[in-house]
């Protein structure tokens, strides 16, 4: 008798504005991982997508140009066949007995970071030796990690804390991502970003020469909501750049809200959508998802997500060092970010159970995701391989 | 647009269907925001219509879904504007959110999260509920270090989210341990309205008085002046909105990836909770609003009559934009309308 029924999901998705796809090439919009029972199901798929072909983007620069072309264009096919592929049904994952043969069959490998490399600030165990002798064997190796907290020069000297040498250019994290998008579509000198998120983001805004608003400091202003409340906003913000953000408060979604919904033409665009994360080693907490759905949820739009799984990251890399996805593996500790984003930038994936994914998770009937491999952490390459000989 | 549910147009409101209206409804259920009040200014005229339809026998309820305050605050602010309203006239989706789990017999040992402002926290503690969270929530802050675990009670037992201008992390990730890790622990959203509207805008008196006329051609003149007026063009202009409990709701969405039982309009819970207290079917119901996603589709999905004002955040335009869906069965300016159109 008393319904509990409700018409919830009233947050519609809308495509961009026509001065936005004017200004900005339009981008596909991911398929949304959207449960209600349960984490892992994929659902959706590209119902959002536009027409069917590229808008004309002009750019004087040929890497961004060829870039464009590239993740808008083919990415499209990519995710129609991995979206297609992905409601076929997939193998179910093989555990990992002939490290030999998959290490031997790529040139590159991508590692997700919490969960494989790291948890919270201490080292998984035998990850430096693995590193090493995937290096020795003539590997690019790769680091792709959702976190936007920090720029890739921070997460370069927190690899060095834990004693392991990687390049700042083998490092891309999502706040990288978010200014290398900016860059990518080029984003005018004279449009500024507004920022949810933390330093992360800022320090890459500024690598890139993109001018920017908010951050940790906003986390410090406070409003009254009273009759006669008014916020004034900067009519010159471009963009809103929503990422994990420990100072979120009112102030920050009513400044980001207030620039999407009145600055024609202003960009929507979330680092990641991750529901939780793992900030320590103890515990999960309330990811970036938390803060992109708040801003969802005033502004009515669905935004543009350059981390996993979107294939941002991927299609970046892949051109910036001349790479055939085929020749990739991607290893991570989640399905619905890391092995996603490998099967939707159509490389192998191998899932590590070091992190958030239990074997019971994988096994789940109502799991429609499926690396081609899994196994217990990524120093199974060095045990199994030893196994073997 | 075409499709199922397309209703015909919505009626503007006149002299020779307004009787008709009236007759056939015993109970008036009105939206406070934009068709009571606006911000802390009552609406011209109201009083007088809202005299004038008790006069006649008709019941008054008033449904809101800003949660922010209890019933009881509610009921404070009507007699400061000068209205006399019963708290029992008042069905706040704070009010529900309590209602919700007492119907549902939640159990009195289970605590209550609250990520929202003191109207919850009131309807829970009068319900008899314990609540944990609120305002005070609002100054709590997030240390994260290797050794601090972040505890959450174990025995919270549901999380209710509406407005809240003291959201933070805190709130968030306490939310989200509770829903994600108390066994059976629910979700319930007091709404998901995007936006909230804080105008505190002049009125523009007597406007509308010379709107409605028996004469048909002045009728006409009248529908361009409403559909045209500068004065509504800079009044619409001039609103301002805030980010509404949507916002709230969609952030808990995002890191439990649930979705909420909603309470609050368009969820006809209250409507079922109501039609149960006076015992009336919805077709002898008017639900009057200003807002369509929310008040116009709560009485549709109902069953009842509806009636939408423009003196809220709609404007004839967004009715009779053919992006439009939601068409009520009448429409008018404001509530006094009513009492000009029915005489003494």
């Amino acid at each position: 008798m008393l319904s509990s029924g409700n018409c919830s999901g009233r947050v519609v998705s809308h495509s961009l504005s026509t001065a936005t796809l004017n200004q900005y090439p339009s981008l596909l919009r991911l398929p949304q991982i959207n449960s209600s029972t349960s984490n892992l199901a994929f659902s959706g798929g590209l119902s959002r997508s536009r027409t069917s072909t590229p808008r004309c983007f002009s750019s004087a620069n040929p890497f961004t140009r060829s870039l464009f072309f590239r993740w808008n264009y083919s990415s499209r096919r990519r995710m129609e066949a991995s979206t297609a592929s992905n409601f076929a049904v997939r193998a179910a994952a093989q555990p990992l007995k002939d490290a030999d043969q998959l290490i031997d069959s790529v040139q590159t490998f991508i590692f997700d970071c919490d969960g494989v490399i790291w948890k919270g600030d201490s080292l998984i165990g035998g990850v430096p030796e693995t590193l090493d002798m995937l290096r020795s064997k003539g590997k690019r190796l790769v680091f792709v990690t959702n976190n936007s907290t920090k720029s890739r020069k921070q997460y370069g000297k927190k690899f060095e804390t834990l004693g392991l040498s990687v390049d700042e250019e083998e490092i891309f994290a999502s706040s990288f991502a978010a200014a290398a998008y900016l860059t990518s579509v080029n984003f005018p000198k004279d449009k500024k970003v507004y920022v949810i998120g933390e330093d992360g983001i800022l320090k890459e805004l500024e690598q890139a020469g993109i001018q920017y608003l908010g951050g940790p400091e906003d986390g410090g202003k406070k409003i009254e909501l009273k009759p006669g409340f008014r916020m004034e906003h900067d009519e010159s913000v471009g963009a809103v750049v929503v990422g994990f953000d420990r100072y979120f408060n009112y102030y920050k979604i009513q400044y980001g809200t207030l620039c999407i919904r009145e600055n024609p033409g202003c960009l929507f665009i979330a680092t990641n959508r991750d529901a939780v994360t793992h900030l320590t080693d103890a515990q999960e907490w309330a990811g970036g998802g938390s803060m992109v759905g708040a801003l969802c949820g005033s502004t009515q739009r669905e935004p543009l997500v350059v981390g996993k799984p979107s294939t941002f990251m991927m299609d970046y890399l892949a051109n910036k060092f001349g790479i055939l996805k085929s020749q990739i593996c991607m290893v991570g500790d989640r399905l619905d970010t890391d092995i996603l984003f490998g099967q939707n930038g159509g490389c192998k994936t191998l899932l590590v159970l070091s992190g958030v994914t239990t074997l019971s998770m994988l096994q789940n009937p109502k799991n429609s995701i499926q690396p081609d491999f899994y196994t217990n952490k990524i120093s199974d390459f060095l045990s199994l391989k030893a196994a073997t000989v | 647009m075409p499709g199922e549910g397309e209703g015909k147009a919505a009626t503007l409101v006149k002299a020779d269907n307004v009787r008709d209206l009236f007759d056939s409804v015993d109970l008036f259920l009105f939206d406070c925001d934009g068709v009571i009040w606006k911000g802390d200014k009552l609406i011209d005229r109201v009083t007088e219509t809202l005299h004038l339809l008790r006069s006649k026998g008709k019941k008054l309820v008033f449904v809101t879904n800003n949660s922010r305050k209890s019933r009881r605050q509610y009921a404070a602010k009507f007699q400061s504007l000068g209205l006399s309203v019963n708290e029992d006239e008042i069905f706040s989706s704070s009010f529900a959110a309590a209602m919700f789990l007492k119907v549902n017999d939640f159990p009195p040992h289970k605590k209550v999260y609250v990520i929202g402002e003191e109207g919850i926290l009131d309807e829970m503690q009068l319900a008899g509920f314990t609540a944990l969270g609120g305002p005070e929530d609002g100054k709590k802050h997030v240390e994260l270090k290797s050794n601090n675990l972040f505890e959450h009670d174990k025995s919270v037992g549901a999380v209710v989210v509406g407005l809240d201008q003291y959201i933070n992390y805190y709130k968030l990730q306490y939310g989200t341990l509770c829903i994600r890790e108390n066994p059976g622990c629910l979700f319930i959203a007091t709404n998901r309205d995007a936006v909230g509207h804080m105008t505190d805008l002049q009125e523009w008196p007597g406007f509308c008085s010379f709107l409605f006329s028996s004469d048909n051609f002045q009728c006409f003149l009248n529908y361009i002046r409403l559909n045209y007026s500068p004065f509504v063009q800079l009044r619409n202009k001039l609103g301002t909105w805030v980010a509404g409990a949507g916002c709230m709701v969609a952030a808990i969405c995002g890191s439990t990836q649930k979705e909420p039982i909603v309470v609050g309009k368009p969820s006809t819970f209250m409507m079922d909770f109501l039609l149960q207290k006076y015992n009336i079917s919805t077709s002898k119901i008017c639900m009057v609003g200003d807002r369509l996603d929310t008040d116009i589709l709560f009485g549709q999905n109902a069953g009842c009559k509806t009636l939408l004002v423009l003196s809220g955040v709609t404007t004839l335009s967004a009715l009779q934009d053919p992006a439009n869906d939601i068409q009520p069965d009448y429409f008018t300016d404001k509530v006094s309308d009513l009492l000009e159109l029915l005489g003494p």
